[in-house]
């Protein structure tokens, strides 16, 4: 066990260093200057390129830049950004928590109904009900995100008027408690909805398969041999083993949860990391896109090892393998 | 000629056999057919901007026109184009380069296999989304790069499968035996292995299509695809400003989307079904 | 001595993509309590289809069953699957094919253990019920720390002991073992084999060993079934039927296993393959395979008929 987490945390570390070690070079090989491009201006003062300069080491050889850069980032220091002016650690960690309530939510209702509806399609193989929710999943996964997006906001916003077309909370009232919590959830509706769906086919897909998968496994023969009911071996025996696939999916999602959705956040203006990562890359602000995929690959990293621990915990046979 | 005719009989029966297969070849038959006849159907350049801006449907506009008044109908069509060269190309690149990475790893095995297998873990967490995005702001957003990009970032996942291919047929006797007789490493692999392990890579790459589709809409909807080209996420990005006065251009071009991206998943998981013999006993 | 089980007129039809398959075609026999029988046939020959029919543990959707199955006198084709569940594993257990995966990978041994014998005994502590357990493994040779275990983390040689205690639980009348010995090697086959006819005798059990493997039969059956192609071609007593086999199928089969004593024969195989099963055929499933097939053995299915050492036959040979 020590050796599998040993092993996973490696892998994780590795995965770092390598997004670390690309970005670098992605932008060193960026047309223009490194120095005009931090500084962000076309003319920047010769104060700012000496300060700059010092700082990432750009006069120097490559590999004293890297060690630089690698060590101004493991002080913490991620650096300023250039079009908000702010710490990046600061801009993300303010901006993390409208992306964690859209996603966070979006995939916990679609596991949920996934899950749901690919048992009952694997258990009702070729019914009508089946057939309707294997089509509908092949359509979700083939709509371009920000298509089903604006469609929404055509429908519900603009032309019924049930939703608000667009943000987080209405900005002509400050509301507080309670008032507050249910316009966010009135301006949450379609973006959740959206990426709800969204994500819909990738869970109701896993879990039909997995289940129909089980279901042909030999040891349910045997519990039906025994005489044991249907309710106890789907509760117990083909639920836990069925999950597992399930699981996987669920933490690689999460993993990606904190850079939200660029595209969903982008049509329904919704301020997240997904959001300011897309204005870092319009404006070229590199510091900050350099700091959100540093946080971001970490924190992928420390969601894959969690996934893999789970798993692990529930499936002998992998804890049993790196014993 | 007749051993044509009976292999096209037994295509044609296969693809039959699969309902998710024939649905998917019959809707991109139609797409093809439609690109096709494009000259044919349409008498506007997809480029021409004209007076009639933002025309509802009409027999002369069959989809409307959009803001610049150019022919809806004869975009998502020219559209279609750029659609399916980029996902063919980029899906190309990625299953070309997988197959030969999960290859070697595979077959060559030992400290080559694990470091290769830790390269594919290590690209499997990098989210390829952002990487897209920087890489074509940064580098411009030709067609060109975007194919590249898309191909160069989506391989892992036909890696592995070529990989875990390539480890099974290594122990089969016909692989054993032409090691046993002397045959070079690389003929071995392009011969044996590579021939026989390609089927899950098929299906993958087909499925590959969709999401390089998918994904080079989005760009252009950010703003990040080729200017020069007409694109269906530039059209969404563009008719997104006239949503409440003329829904057609985003409706529609969404839908086109929508239909060349489901026929490929549909070939796609089809294929994988009628190439794969062990979930073939599993669906019947 | 009365009969446990008794199959009247039985057949089975697969439906597959618009054909139906006979996989077994009006099967007739009975077994005497403490009687073993063995049913041997090569693969496809239908005896696992039989055996999954008496246990009623045939696809739903895509199967069907005719025919009488008379378990202690009980039509139990009839029955509800609430009243066949009651006598499950407590009258008819199995121990099946592919120890490796008979029980759940992810749940320990003893978990799934507990389950199982909690379905049919809802009042007994759980220290009664491991008393029970332990005294079942103890009877297959097998420490009671397997229950602690995976099954993954047992050899293939204890996991079949493993099923076969977990067969044995209630102490059924009648056990139906579906090639439980076919993946072992030869010493542990003997040995279980050996074990379970001791159990036998302690437990009066009778049991239905499914194999293609006639010597398995030879050392451990009273009574044997031989199978063809969904088709009973003979039944009788182990001895009679090893020493003087009369269906031509029959001899043809043990004509391709050598023996270890007596003369030298080359061994032989019989000619053809067998018959797809998705066809009619109007005459005796065999006769295209037959040596001394003759016209009328193409023409009609040839009846069953007892002969006086008590040995069923369908062969216009004996008519």
């Amino acid at each position: 066990m020590k050796k599998y987490v040993f092993r996973r945390l490696c892998t994780g570390f590795l995965a770092v260093a390598v997004v670390f070690v690309l970005n670098f070079f992605i932008i060193k090989a960026a047309p223009g200057s490194p120095v005009e491009i931090l500084a962000g201006r076309d003319n920047p003062s010769q104060q700012l390129i000496d300060n700059l300069n010092e700082k990432y080491g750009f006069n120097q050889p490559l590999y004293i830049q890297l060690v630089k850069y690698v060590s101004n980032i493991l002080k913490g220091d991620l650096g300023d950004s250039i079009i908000y002016n702010e710490n990046i650690l600061k801009i993300i960690m303010d901006k993390m928590g409208t992306s964690l309530l859209l996603t966070l939510t979006a995939i916990i209702f679609a596991v949920i109904i996934g899950t749901a509806a690919g048992l009952f399609s694997a258990t009702h193989q070729r019914g009508i009900v089946d057939k309707v929710f294997t089509s509908t999943s092949y359509i979700l996964n083939s709509m371009p995100s920000f298509w089903l997006a604006i469609m929404f906001i055509m429908v519900f916003a603009t032309h019924l008027g049930w939703f608000p077309t667009s943000g987080y909370s209405d900005i002509r009232h400050t509301y507080t408690g309670i008032r507050h919590v249910l316009d966010v959830m009135h301006h949450l509706f379609l973006p959740v909805l959206t990426m709800t769906l969204l994500q819909l086919p990738i869970y109701f897909k896993i879990a039909k398969s997995s289940v129909i998968q089980v279901l042909s496994e030999d040891f349910i023969t045997t519990f039906k041999a025994t005489g044991m009911n249907k309710k106890k071996i789907y509760n117990k025996y083909v639920f836990r083993n069925a999950i597992l696939p399930i699981i996987t999916v669920f933490g690689i999602s999460l993993a990606f949860v904190i850079t939200g959705s660029v595209l969903v956040e982008t049509v329904f203006s919704w301020p997240g990391t997904g959001r300011v990562m897309m204005n870092a890359i319009m404006n070229r602000d590199y510091p900050l896109i350099m700091g959100i995929y540093l946080i971001l690959s970490l924190s992928i990293s420390i969601m894959m090892l969690l996934v893999d621990l789970v798993y692990a915990y529930i499936d002998p046979r992998i804890r049993n393998s790196y014993k | 000629m007749n051993n044509i005719k009976n292999k096209f009989k037994k295509a044609l029966k296969t693809i039959n056999s699969n309902s998710q297969l024939k649905w998917g070849c019959i809707l991109l038959c139609f797409i093809i057919i439609m690109i096709i006849i494009t000259p044919f159907i349409t008498k506007y350049s997809p480029y021409e901007i004209s007076c009639d801006m933002l025309l509802p449907p009409n027999p002369d506009n069959i989809l409307g026109t959009d803001g610049l008044g150019k022919d809806v109908f004869s975009m998502i069509l020219y559209g279609a184009r750029t659609s399916i060269t980029i996902g063919l190309i980029s899906a190309l690149i990625s299953g070309v380069i997988g197959t030969f990475i999960g290859g070697i790893a595979g077959f060559v095995g030992g400290k080559v296999d694990a470091v290769i297998s830790e390269i594919i873990n290590i690209f499997l967490m990098i989210p390829t989304f952002f990487l897209i995005l920087m890489i074509v702001a940064i580098f411009g957003s030709s067609m060109f790069n975007v194919m590249l990009v898309l191909g160069l970032t989506s391989w892992p996942s036909n890696a592995r499968l070529m990989r875990v291919e390539a480890l099974s047929l290594k122990e089969r006797t016909f692989v054993k035996s032409s090691i046993a007789i002397g045959e070079s490493n690389w003929k071995i692999l392009f011969n044996y292995i590579i021939p026989n392990g390609i089927y899950p890579i098929i299906s993958n790459t087909t499925l590959s299509i969709s999401g390089a589709i998918l994904t080079e809409a989005s760009l252009s909807f950010l703003g990040l695809g080729d200017p020069n080209i007409v694109s269906w996420g530039q059209m969404i990005f563009d008719g997104k400003s006239y949503m409440a006065t003329a829904p057609w251009i985003t409706t529609f071009s969404g839908l086109a989307i929508l239909i060349l991206v489901v026929s490929f998943y549909l070939i796609g998981d089809g294929l994988n079904v009628v190439l794969n013999p062990k979930l073939k006993n599993v669906n019947k | 001595m009365s009969k446990i089980l008794e199959l009247k007129n039985v057949s089975i039809k697969y439906k597959s993509n618009k054909k139906e398959v006979l996989a077994a075609d009006n099967i007739s026999f009975s077994v005497e309590q403490g009687q073993s029988v063995g049913i041997v046939g090569e693969s496809g020959s239908g005896k696992s289809t039989l055996a999954m029919g008496i246990l009623r543990l045939l696809p739903e959707n895509t199967s069907e069953l005719t025919g009488e199955i008379l378990f202690k006198g009980q039509d139990i084709t009839k029955l509800s699957d609430e009243e066949f569940n009651a006598l499950r594993w407590v009258e008819l257990s199995v121990v099946f094919q592919k120890a490796m995966n008979t029980l759940s990978p992810i749940h320990k041994i003893g978990e799934q253990f507990l389950d199982i014998y909690r379905v049919h005994d809802t009042t007994s502590s759980n220290e009664e019920i491991f008393k029970n357990i332990n005294e079942m493994l103890k009877l297959v040779n097998l420490n009671e720390r397997v229950l602690k275990l995976y099954p993954h983390e047992l050899s293939g040689g204890m996991l079949q002991r493993v099923s076969i205690a977990l067969g044995l639980m209630h102490k059924p009348s009648l056990i139906v073992l579906d090639e439980s010995t076919t993946a072992l090697d030869v010493v542990t086959q003997g040995q279980i084999l050996d074990e379970i006819k001791k159990l036998e005798q302690t437990l009066k059990m009778t049991r239905i060993m499914i194999t293609h493997d006639m010597a398995v039969v030879a050392s451990s059956c009273e009574n044997v079934i031989v199978l063809y192609a969904g088709r009973l071609m003979e039944f009788g007593k182990v001895k009679d039927v090893i020493k003087n086999p009369k269906h031509p199928y029959t001899v043809g089969l043990l004509n391709s296993y050598p023996t270890l004593r007596g003369e030298k024969n080359n061994l032989k195989g019989i000619e053809g393959t067998l018959p797809d099963l998705s066809k009619r055929f109007a005459g005796c499933i065999f006769a295209d395979r037959c040596p001394h097939s003759s016209e009328k053995c193409f023409k009609a299915v040839p009846k069953q008929k007892t002969l006086e050492d008590g040995r069923i036959i369908s062969c216009y040979l004996y008519e």
